[in-house]
This record gives structure tokens, C-alpha cells and sequence, in this order.
């Protein structure tokens, strides 16, 4: 089958979260457009498996999917702790790890 | 009883950190003088006609990697071990009549250096003596810092300042030392068993390639330690720093561990690179004569005088030991010890001054020896060995180490004997700027007490006796140093002069 | 006793007096102090005797032992033991220091009796002779340098004596440097003399010499040389002389033994003493000569014009001595020690006389001041006199034989050596001027105060006294005779002293009358055999027209100074103005100190500033900021990266990635 549509359409998603991460300064949309990131390199995974006919990709996009699920949960959490502290959800300004 | 020799002091230290507080000084003193009883006692023992190594100590400790734990004394580190069981009664002494705070812990920290010394002395393993070097910093590293003197109002550093600038300086040559200690066990053992004797490396020899690069590694260890001219940069601050009983053992006796290095090291086991590179390094070691010669004329603070003084006579130490002959380097080993026995009580005098006059700047002092005469006769007598008086052991040790010169490499020799004259010039100016002319107002001029006359008449002694008779030491080293130098020459095209008449 | 074992004991009373004076500084009084050192030296005297009666019993070719007590340091190949050598030559210096030494210690009985620092002198003053007996005895050239150092050091510590001085600190370092120079040639020439000949003994190197070098080689050339580094800068020969006039900063006595009899006639003992190297090298023999005479006559026009009493003395010294370098140089060997050991008696006692005077005058030195002392002080001027006439080389005086048996000896050797005849001849001449100019300026005319004062009253009062060249008030706590002064005429051992002087610059040369007895250079003849010079001798008529030469020479010039200075008393000073170019080069010293000063110290302490503020912190330290600066910048630029941002993070790690999976995608394609 060709999966051509699938790739492009998981490029394209890839390529809005990564200019999602670029550009917007929202913690909360930076942790969106991760998703979309991941989401569609699980998009990839999928159509390369019914490519190549075998399961390997379908389970390493499971596999993916529990790493979001855990990765979203921490930085909800640090998003919630940085609302709590009223300090300003920018990540231009929260700034103060550096060297 | 070379363990013993070696381990007493950081034993009593030990001990002493469970005494009272005005017992630490006491003890400690005592701990040193069991040290120089047992260091005299071997010295008595020791059979002089022998070359090769007495009291020997050698058990395995890491044989994975070949270390032992191996000691001797032969006649290159036999007078060595003396003056620093001797130095270090002295300067103990001296700082047991003085208030320091934390007394504990500054006398745990000057035995602890005093093993560490004896133990680079002794070692016959090549790790365990870059072990033993390197550890002698780490005392040295808290007393400098934290018992020492912050000269930010004089504009210049603060004393931890100081000591990380001396600890950078060394540890760089002495990571270099490492890797070069490293290679040459390895090298050396050519695929086979590896192993860091000293005595089994000079059997199994290695090539001039890695000779090469090994030598200068060791040498840039050997030469910040001594400094040498142009390693010299952490030596002033470090000495303005330091408290004064340290810096007396520090200058007496570390200086040495360099150059004794050389001896016990590089000579033996890298004798066609040291042929190779004997001007290279003659010319660094007359130009530290001739640098620190002339930076002792112009200087007014009686530390640095001493310290400039040190790199010169230092530089006179090193080229003998290049001059590559049995004459020269006995001279060195002589003088190394001629050096140690002045340079110490310079230092104590120097603290004496401090406590009447305040300063340790020459300008401001003067006309001391009105009310001292006791002690302007000690400090002449010191004065007159520094600038190696004929008639002084000193002037023995600098005549042989010019000799050598002089057969070897006769321009060095004329070049380096200009460092003579510029020694009696500096060594009278601080005598003449301290004790002669006019005193100054306001300063109290007081005779010796008894507590220093007990520190520094045994050493002035020492200076005089062996003014009368230098063969003692150097009759009994000798024999080794002809045996250092005859792997030298062996091996390399002899010069033509080099045989005995 | 053999002879060698009196030897030791010359040098162990000496030593043993110095070390127990100054143990007991505090225990023993002024004058216990005083009788030990001076008994001290009187004992090695003494001992001297018997060590030359030891001697004489021996046949004169058998007249010379070694004797050693201890290795002192013999490893390597190098043998130095602590060893004497006992010949002719050293047995006739150890007789005249001592003897000369002990009139010395005599005289600084009384004349030191104020001073503050008694004992300190009397140990300095038997260390000094210990060493200067230890030089002359040396059996080796390390001992010797050991000697000689310590003379150097034992004329330091007497010239600075009064510490508080700052004209005097500073005389004495200048002094010990310029002798650390010296010592550093002698050190040279002994290496030179080990690498050739193999060993330091005196007996092997100079049997060995001849065999191995032959003659004017320039190893043996350049050994000669150095010693003669050695021997100028103890001597006083141009041109490292200029310590001795400063010298004249320690007290009289310092200056009579030290400055005039024994310390400064060391370089000629040591060319004699070396004379078979000397043999050797003609060439360097000829240059030490023509030193000798240059400063001869260099130091007799400098001393034409000094106005410092004591310092004219010293250039007369230095004159003096150009003298005996010239002698032992030619190979005049006796001719040289006789001379040296009448110098040191008139020149001893000239310089007592000096002190006595100077003592008087509260320590003002310039002869401008000074005057009639002849009526006033009658002891110390009929010795300043004896001495004058001595110096002046006065027929039958000790000097007039001396002086010019050299002159004959020259003339007799002939050629080039002429030269030394005539200027020689014009040396002595001017000595007698200037010998006569400073005894008629200071004994003869118009009383001055002083002299006044104690024709009138028979003592003087004095206030405070003062340095008359810096002004600021002598520290009399630590030493320098307070108002009080110790003349001659009141004190008994300074009497005796002067008076023995005195009597033997006048009659001292009578040992050695052409034609009549020779009894020193009989003596030392044997010590010099060598192939070259023996066989020359002035015969008995020259040496008798050199002598009459000599006297004429001497009676003009003391008539020109007496024309001069007393009969035209305005005369010198309209000539000093016609000639003040020449007179204010003299004055100035020939502006040798200038020179020294220009060409030596400036640039030294240049080198030594410019080493401590330009190179110490440029290189060495710039060494170490560059370095810290370098590693300081490199890791501001990394730490530039760690900005905190977020979003830059993941532009990086887009951009790496995306870099990466480009490489890859190329690569494999």
C-alpha cells in the first residue's frame, strides 16, 4: 500500500510542532506542539509498519505513546508549580538556570 | 627503623590532636626530636664506603601495577633526611615558643609535611616518590593558607590566594611528572612485567625516543619545585605569605626535593637524554644564578631577598648537578645541604626582626645590633655562609659545583661565578640594612631571648662545625653520586676531560 | 718542636685570642681584654722565632715542609686538605705581621681606651691577624683563598666597625665586593691550575709547572692573569683600588695594620709566592709590572694633592706598593719583601702618628686645618718625622736602601726595563714632595687651635664629635672615642709602639747596604730558585749609584716641598689655580670611582630595577595573567551559550539534528 499521504501528512504535523516550539512562548503550547511532534512521528511509525508488514512499529508507537504520556505529566506539573508561584507563563522569561 | 623513621611524625601528630592544647607545641617538638635521633642514629650507622642503598625497606603494595613499598638511604638522600629531621626540630621549635591559633591542627599539619618530606626522600619506587611529592603540598597547601599572612594592603594577594597560585604552579608539573612516571614504567617494560623501582627501571633502560619528552616532563615537575627561572612566578607571593617556622622548613628543605629529583631520577634513568639536553637545562640553571641574584640587590623585603637568594643558589645547585661529573654533583648534594642549614635560620632571624621592628622591609630597619649583639653575631655568621664565604661549607659546595663546570663547560663556569660577587653584594645589604647604621625612631632593639638562642645557636652551630669539616658529608656521598654518574657517562661518548687524574 | 709544629701554633694563638675575647665579651674588663690580644699576637711572634731558629738549623735547600692536619675535602679527584707550607718566603711574612701586629695591638691599647667597642676590636683585630697568618702559611691555593677571604672579611668588619656610620657601612661593603672580585680571579686561576696540573698543593703544582707548561702558553698565562685579579684587588692596583682610600673610614689603628703593613701587601706575597708561574708567563710578569708602576705613579699625583691626611697616607700606600708589585714582578724577589717589610714599619708608624694627630683635632682629617703640631705634640712629631724620612727614602734610612735596591734590579735587567728606572726615580721624587708636603702642612707653621690649645694647657677639650663628612653627630654608644683623645705623648703604650717604629724605619736598612750584608735576600734567595731570573744581580757599584741617585733625588724633593710649603707659603695655591684642570682631575681621583660607579654599579642596579618592575611583571607574571586571561575568555565564550532561553535550547537541538540527518542522508547517498 502506499503510504506516501501518510508520511507527508506526518511531516507537515512535524513540521507545525516544531515551529510551534519556535515561535510561541506559551509553556503550554510549547508542551502542545510537542505532542503534535510526537504524535506525528507515531503517525510515521504506524505507516512504515504496514509498510514493511511487520508489528515493529506499531509497538515501538505504543512505546512512544507512554513516553508522552509520562513527559506530559511532568511538565503539567511544572506548569502547574509555575502558575502556583504567579510567576509570568513565558519562557522568555523564565530564564534563570543559565551560565 | 627507616618506618620508624618515616612514620614518627605523622604518629605523634596524630597522637598530639587528642592532647591538650598547650601540650600540641611541646609534643610536637618532641615528636621532631625522636625523628632526629633516629635520622642520627642512621647516619652514625651508615657505612660510608657502601654506593648502593642501607636501611633498605621494600615490600610489595600494589603488584598488580609493580608498586612497592620500598625505602632506602644511600649517600644522595642520607644528609638530606638529616636536615629535614633537623630543619623541621628547628622550625617546630621555634613555633612551639610562639601562639598560633589552632595549635592542634598546625602541628599535626607540619608533621604530617615532615613525613611527606622524608617520604619523597626515601622512596626507592617511582610512584610512591611522586606520591610522597605530591602529598608534601597538601600540608603546606592549609598551613600557607590558613596560618599565612593576606598582603592585600601591600598590594599583593590574599594568602589563600597565594598558596592556589603555588598549588596550580606545582600540581601542573607534577601531573606532568605523573604521566611521565606512568609512561616510563610501561615503556620500560617492553610488553613484560611492569614495574616502578627505581633500581629495576635503571637496569631495564628505555629508548631516546620517549626519553626524551619523559625528561622534560620530570624536569618541569623538578624545576617549579626549586623554581628555577621563568617556573619562579608563584615564589614571591607565596613566600610573603607564608607563616614563618613553615616557610623556614618550606625553603630549607622542599627547594631540595627538586633537585634531588634530578639525582635520584632523571640522571639514572634517562642518561642519553640528560647528555643530550645538559646545556639546555645549564642554561635555565644560570640564568635562575643570574635572575635571582639580581633581583635580591634591588629588593627591600628581607623575604624575597632570601627567596631571589634561594632561586639563585638553587641555579648554582642544578648546574652542578648538569656539569654531568662526580665533583659537581657532590658539590650539589653538599650544598643542598649548606643551603638548607642557612636558609632555615635566615627565616627565624627574620622573625625575630619582625617581632621588635614590626617589618619586614630593610628601609625601615637598621641599627639592631646596638642592644643584640648575640644575635648580629648569629646573623653574620649565617650572612657570611649565604654568600658562601671562603672558609664556609658553603664556599666547599660552590667551589666543587664550579669546578665540575669549569672541567665540563668552561664559558658556564665564568658566566655562573658572576653570581659569587652578586651574592656578597645582597647577602652584606640585608646584613649591613637589618643590623648597621642608624636605627630608625621608634624601634625597640632587644637582644636574642633564650627561647630563639635555643632554636637557632645549634643550627649556627651546625653551619660553623661543618665550616671546619665538609668532608663529613662529603665522604659519605660520594661513592653514590660516582655511581649516579657513571650511568651518565657511560652509556653517552665521554668527554675527554672526564677521566680522574 | 719542629719547625712546622711552631708553624701551627703561629696560627693558633691568634685564633684561640679572638674566640676567647669575644666568648667574654661581657666578663672580661677593658684592659684584660686588651693584654690578651695583644699577648696573643705576641705568643705567635714568638712562636715565629722558633719556627725561623727551626729553620735556619736546616740546610738552605732544605728550608721548606708541608704539613696537613685534616682532609678538609677530598672526594672526586680534588684533594684539599688543611695543610701549611713553611719556607723562607712564609716564615719572613709570618715575622713581619706578627711582629708589626703586635706593636699594632700596643698601640690600639691605648688609643682605643674610650671607645665603647673595646672588645669587639681587640677580636676583630686578632681574627684579622689569624687570617692573614692563615693566608701566608697556606699550603694549598683553597686554603689560601680561604685566607684571603677571610682578610677580606676580618678589613670589612674594621672598616665598618663604627656601624652607626653610614659612611663607614658603606666604605666597608665597597671594600668586601671589590675583594669578592679578586677572590673570584684567585678561585679561576685555582680551577685554571687543577684542570693543568691536577692537584691544589703548592708542592706539586709548582714542581709540576715547569713540565708541563711551556713558557708563555696561555693556559699558564691565563692562570697568571687571574691570580693577578686576585692580587690587584687585595693590593690595591689599579683598577680596583678604590676601596682603600674610603678604607680610611675605620680607626687609625685598622688603617696603620691593616691598610698600610699587612692586608694590602698580601698581592705581592702572592706573586712571589707563585713566582714559578710567573716565571712562566713573562708576559703576564711584564703587565703586572707595568700596573705596579702605572699606580705608582697614578696614587703619587693623587697624593699630591689630598687634602684628607689619612687618605693621602693611603694613596702613598698604594704607591708604595706599586713599588713592590713592580719588584716581585721583575723578579727582584728580595728587593720586593725587603721593601714591604720597611714600608711596613714607616708606614705603620706614619699612620699612628696620623692618629695621634687626628685625635687632637677631634677627628678632623683636612691638613688645611691643621698646624704646628711640632710644638705641640713633640713625640708624635719626631716619629711622624722618623717615618717621613723613612717614606721619603732619606739617605740611610730603612726606605732608601729598599726602595731603590728594586730601582737597581730593574736597571740591572736592562732593555725594556729602563723604564722602570726612570720612573721609578720619578716616583720617589714625588714622594718626597708629598711626604714633605703633608709633615711640613701639619708640623711646621702657625699653630692652629688644637695645637695651640695644647701647647697652652697640655690637653684639649672637644665637644660632641661629628662625621666631618656628613655632618650628623658621631653615635659614641656603640663606638667612636667620645671627646676624650688618645695622643701619644699620654700614653704609654702607644709610646712604645710608635717608638720601636720609629727606630726601625730609621735603621731597619741596614740589613741589606750593597756590599756590606745581604741578610735578607740571602734568606729568601733559595726560595726562588727557578731557571729563569736567579742569575741576575745589580753588582755593588750600580746598586751604590742607584743609591746616590736616589738620595739626590730624595733630599730635591724634600727641598721642593719645603720651597713649596714653607719658604713660598702662597705659592701652592697660585700654582693649584694656574693648573685647576689638572689639579681637580687629581683631586677628583683620577675619577676612577666616577668610572667605576658609571660602568659597574649603575648598570647593575639598572639590571636589577628593570628585573623587578619590567620583567617580573610582564613575563613572568604575564606568563601566568595571559594564560588566565586566554582560559578566562574561552569559557566566556561557552558560558554565552547557556543563556537560559528555552527556545534557543531547542533551536540547537533542531539544528544539530536536522545537520545530522543531512550528513547522513548524503553519506549514503
Amino acid at each position: 500500500m502506499n503510504i506516501t499521504w501518510y508520511i507527508v501528512l506526518s511531516s507537515l504535523l512535524f513540521a507545525t510542532g516544531v515551529l510551534g516550539i519556535l515561535l510561541r512562548r506559551s509553556p503550554m503550547v510549547i508542551l502542545l506542539c510537542l505532542e503534535l511532534m510526537l504524535n506525528a512521528g507515531n503517525l510515521a511509525l504506524v505507516a512504515f509498519s504496514r509498510m514493511v508488514g511487520n508489528e515493529q512499529g506499531q509497538v515501538f508507537a505504543v512505546i512512544v505513546m507512554v513516553i508522552a504520556a509520562c513527559e506530559v505529566v511532568v511538565g503539567l506539573g511544572l506548569i502547574v508549580a509555575i502558575f502556583r508561584r504567579r510567576l509570568p507563563l513565558n519562557v522568555d522569561d523564565l530564564r534563570e538556570l543559565r551560565g | 627503623m627507616i618506618n620508624v623513621l618515616l612514620w614518627a611524625p605523622l604518629a605523634f601528630g596524630l597522637v598530639g590532636l587528642f592532647l591538650p592544647r598547650r601540650a600540641a607545641g611541646p609534643w610536637a617538638v618532641l615528636g621532631t626530636l625522636v625523628t632526629l635521633s633516629v635520622a642520627v642514629g642512621m647516619t652514625i650507622g651508615f657505612n660510608q664506603g657502601d654506593s648502593g642503598l642501607q636501611y633498605v625497606e621494600s615490600t610489595p603494595w600494589i603488584s598488580g601495577l609493580g608498586v612497592d613499598y620500598s625505602l632506602g638511604l644511600d649517600g644522595l638522600n642520607l644528609f638530606l633526611v638529616l636536615l629535614t629531621a633537623l630543619l623541621w626540630t628547628g622550625g617546630v621549635a621555634f613555633a612551639a615558643f610562639r601562639d598560633y591559633e589552632r595549635p592542634k591542627t598546625f602541628f599535626l599539619l607540619m608533621l604530617v609535611a615532615e613525613t611527606a618530606t622524608l617520604g619523597s626522600f626515601l622512596a626507592q619506587d617511582l610512584l610512591l616518590f611522586v606520591l610522597f611529592f605530591d602529598f608534601m603540598l597538601v600540608p603546606f597547601y592549609f598551613l600557607f593558607g590558613a596560618w599565612g599572612h593576606d598582603r592585600t594592603a601591600e598590594g599583593g594577594m590574599t594568602a589563600s590566594g597565594a598558596t592556589l597560585k603555588m598549588i596550580i604552579y606545582t600540581l601542573i608539573g607534577s601531573l606532568l611528572m605523573l604521566v611521565a612516571a606512568i609512561a616510563t614504567a610501561i615503556i620500560s617494560a617492553d610488553g613484560g612485567h611492569i614495574t616502578f623501582s627505581i633500581q629495576a627501571l635503571q637496569e631495564q633502560g628505555i629508548g631516546l625516543g620517549s626519553q626524551r619528552w619523559i625528561f622534560w616532563f620530570f624536569a618541569a615537575a623538578f624545576l617549579v619545585k626549586m623554581p628555577a627561572f621563568l617556573l619562579h612566578g608563584w615564589m614571591p607571593d607565596a613566600y610573603r605569605a607564608a607563616p614563618l617556622p613553615a616557610l623556614a622548613v618550606f625553603s630549607g628543605v622542599l627547594a631540595k626535593v627538586g633537585a634531588y629529583g634530578f639525582l635520584r631520577i632523571v640522571l639514572p634513568l634517562f642518561p642519553e637524554a640528560t647528555v643530550e639536553f645538559q646545556e639546555v637545562v645549564l642554561v635555565i640553571a644560570l640564568a635562575s644564578i643570574l635572575y635571582g641574584s639580581v633581583m635580591a640587590f634591588t629588593q627591600t623585603n628581607v623575604r624575597l631577598i632570601a627567596g631571589y637568594s634561594s632561586v639563585a643558589q638553587l641555579g648554582f645547585i642544578t648546574a652542578g648537578i648538569f656539569a654531568l661529573r662526580a665533583d659537581g654533583s657532590d658539590g650539589a648534594v653538599l650544598q643542598m645541604v649548606n643551603h638548607g642549614l642557612v636558609v632555615a635560620p635566615i627565616f627565624i632571624i627574620v622573625a625575630i626582626l619582625l617581632e621588635r621592628t614590626g617589618t619586614e622591609d630593610i628601609r625601615e630597619m637598621g641599627g639592631m645590633a646596638l642592644r643584640a649583639p648575640v644575635l648580629a653575631a648569629l646573623f653574620l655568621i649565617v650572612a657570611l655562609a649565604t654568600l658562601a664565604m671562603p672558609g664556609s661549607s658553603n664556599f666547599i659546595g660552590e667551589f666543587y659545583i664550579l669546578n665540575g663546570l669549569f672541567q665540563a663547560k668552561i664559558v658556564f663556569a665564568f658566566i655562573a661565578i658572576s653570581g659569587v660577587a652578586m651574592s656578597a653584594y645582597y647577602a652584606l645589604r640585608l646584613y649591613q640594612g637589618t643590623m648597621h647604621n642608624r636605627k630608625p625612631e621608634g624601634l625597640l632593639s632587644r637582644e636574642i631571648g633564650w627561647r630563639d638562642a635555643v632554636v637557632l645557636v645549634p643550627l649556627v652551630l651546625c653551619i660553623v662545625a661543618l665550616a671546619f669539616y665538609p668532608q663529613l658529608i662529603l665522604k659519605r656521598t660520594n661513592p653514590s653520586v660516582e655511581q649516579t654518574i657513571a650511568k651518565v657517562t657511560k652509556g653517552s661518548a665521554p668527554n675527554g676531560k672526564l677521566a680522574e687524574r | 718542636m719542629s719547625a712546622t709544629a711552631w708553624a701551627w701554633l703561629v696560627l693558633l694563638f691568634p685564633l684561640l685570642g679572638s674566640i676567647v675575647i669575644a666568648l667574654g665579651y661581657r666578663a672580661l674588663p677593658r684592659k684584660a681584654a686588651g693584654m690578651i690580644g695583644t699577648a696573643a699576637i705576641g705568643l705567635a711572634f714568638a712562636c715565629g722565632v722558633a719556627a725561623l731558629i727551626g729553620l735556619l738549623g736546616e740546610d738552605a735547600e732544605a728550608r721548606h715542609h708541608a704539613s696537613s692536619l685534616w682532609d678538609y675535602a677530598s672526594v672526586a679527584g680534588l684533594d684539599i686538605k688543611l695543610g701549611i707550607y713553611l719556607d723562607q718566603l712564609s716564615i719572613f711574612m709570618v715575622l713581619v705581621v706578627t711582629g708589626v701586629s703586635t706593636l699594632i695591638h700596643l698601640y690600639s691599647y691605648g688609643y682605643m681606651q674610650s671607645d665603647e667597642g673595646y672588645h669587639r676590636f681587640f677580636s676583630y683585630l686578632n681574627f684579622f691577624v689569624f687570617s692573614m697568618l692563615l693566608l701566608v702559611l697556606a699550603g694549598n691555593f683553597v686554603l689560601l683563598i680561604v685566607g684571603w677571604a677571610f682578610v677580606g672579611f676580618a678589613s670589612y668588619a674594621l672598616i665598618s666597625f663604627w656601624y652607626r656610620r653610614e659612611t663607614a657601612t658603606r666604605a666597608g661593603l665597597k671594600a668586601f665586593v671589590i675583594n669578592v672580585v679578586g677572590d673570584i680571579g684567585l678561585v679561576l686561576a685555582a680551577f685554571l691550575i687543577f684542570r693543568e696540573l691536577g692537584s691544589f698543593d703548592y708542592g706539586p703544582v709548582f714542581a709540576k709547572a715547569p713540565e708541563v707548561f711551556s713558557v708563555n702558553e696561555w693556559s699558564v698565562t691565563a692562570i697568571c692573569l687571574l691570580l693577578l685579579v686576585g692580587a690587584f684587588a687585595k693590593s690595591a692596583q689599579l683598577p680596583l683600588h678604590t676601596w682603600l682610600p674610603d678604607a680610611m673610614e675605620g680607626p687609625t689603628p685598622v688603617s696603620s695594620l691593616i691598610h698600610a703593613a699587612t692586608m694590602v701587601t698580601a698581592g705581592v706575597y702572592l706573586i712571589a709566592r707563585t713566582h714559578v708561574l710567573f716565571a712562566l708567563a713573562p708576559t703576564a710578569a711584564d703587565i703586572s709590572a707595568f700596573i705596579g708602576l702605572a699606580t705608582l705613579l697614578v696614587a703619587a699625583t693623587i697624593a699630591l694633592v689630598m687634602t684628607d691626611l689619612k687618605r693621602a697616607i693611603a694613596y702613598s700606600t698604594m704607591s708604595q706598593i706599586g713599588y713592590m708589585v713592580v719588584g716581585v714582578s721583575i723578579g727582584a724577589y728580595g728587593a720586593g719583601m725587603f721593601h714591604l717589610m720597611t714600608h711596613a714599619f714607616f708606614k705603620a708608624l706614619l699612620f699612628m702618628a696620623a692618629g695621634s694627630i687626628i685625635a687632637a683635632m677631634a677627628n678632623e682629617q683636612n691638613i688645611d686645618r691643621m698646624g704646628g703640631f711640632a710644638k705641640a705634640m713633640r713625640f708624635t712629631s719626631v716619629t711622624m718625622l722618623c717615618g717621613g724620612l723613612a717614606l721619603a727614602a732619606f739617605p740611610l734610612t730603612s726606605g732608601f736602601f729598599s726602595k731603590d735596591e728594586i730601582l737597581a734590579y730593574a736597571g740591572a735587567r736592562g732593555g725594556m726595563y729602563l723604564i722602570f728606572v726612570v720612573l721609578g726615580y720619578f716616583g720617589a721624587f714625588l714622594t718626597a714632595i708629598y711626604t714633605f708636603r703633608l709633615i711640613f702642612r701639619v708640623l711646621q707653621g702657625e699653630p692652629c687651635a688644637e695645637a695651640r690649645e695644647l701647647i697652652e694647657t697640655g690637653h684639649v677639650a672637644h665637644e660632641a664629635p661629628k662625621n666631618p663628612a656628613t655632618g650628623e653627630l658621631e653615635d659614641t654608644d656603640v663606638g667612636f672615642p667620645g671627646p676624650e683623645h688618645h695622643i701619644a705623648e699620654t700614653s704609654a703604650p702607644m709610646r712604645v709602639a710608635m717608638g720601636v717604629l720609629a727606630f726601625l724605619a730609621l735603621v731597619g736598612g741596614l740589613v741589606q747596604v750593597p756590599g756590606v750584608d745581604n741578610v735578607i735576600s740571602d734568606f729568601l734567595d733559595p726560595a726562588f730558585t727557578g731557571p729563569v731570573l736567579a742569575h741576575v744581580h745589580p753588582s755593588v757599584e750600580w746598586d751604590w749609584i742607584g743609591l746616590a741617585i736616589g738620595g739626590v733625588i730624595s733630599l730635591a724633593g724634600i727641598w721642593v716641598a719645603h720651597w713649596l710649603y714653607v719658604a713660598n707659603p702662597e705659592r701652592p695655591r697660585a700654582l693649584e689655580a694656574r693648573f685647576q684642570g689638572v689639579h681637580d682631575f687629581l683631586f677628583r681621583k683620577w675619577y676612577f670611582d666616577e668610572a667605576i660607579d658609571f660602568l659597574v654599579v649603575r648598570p647593575a642596579l639598572a639590571i636589577g630595577r628593570f628585573a623587578n618592575r619590567v620583567f617580573e611583571r610582564l613575563v613572568v607574571d604575564g606568563l601566568v595573567t595571559g594564560t588566565e586571561e586566554t582560559v578566562r575568555g574561552t569559557s566566556g565564550v561557552i558560558r554565552a551559550v547557556q543563556n537560559g532561553f528555552v527556545r534557543s535550547y531547542a533551536l540547537l537541538l533542531i539544528a544539530g539534528f536536522a545537520g545530522l540527518a543531512l550528513y547522513f542522508l548524503l553519506s549514503s547517498s
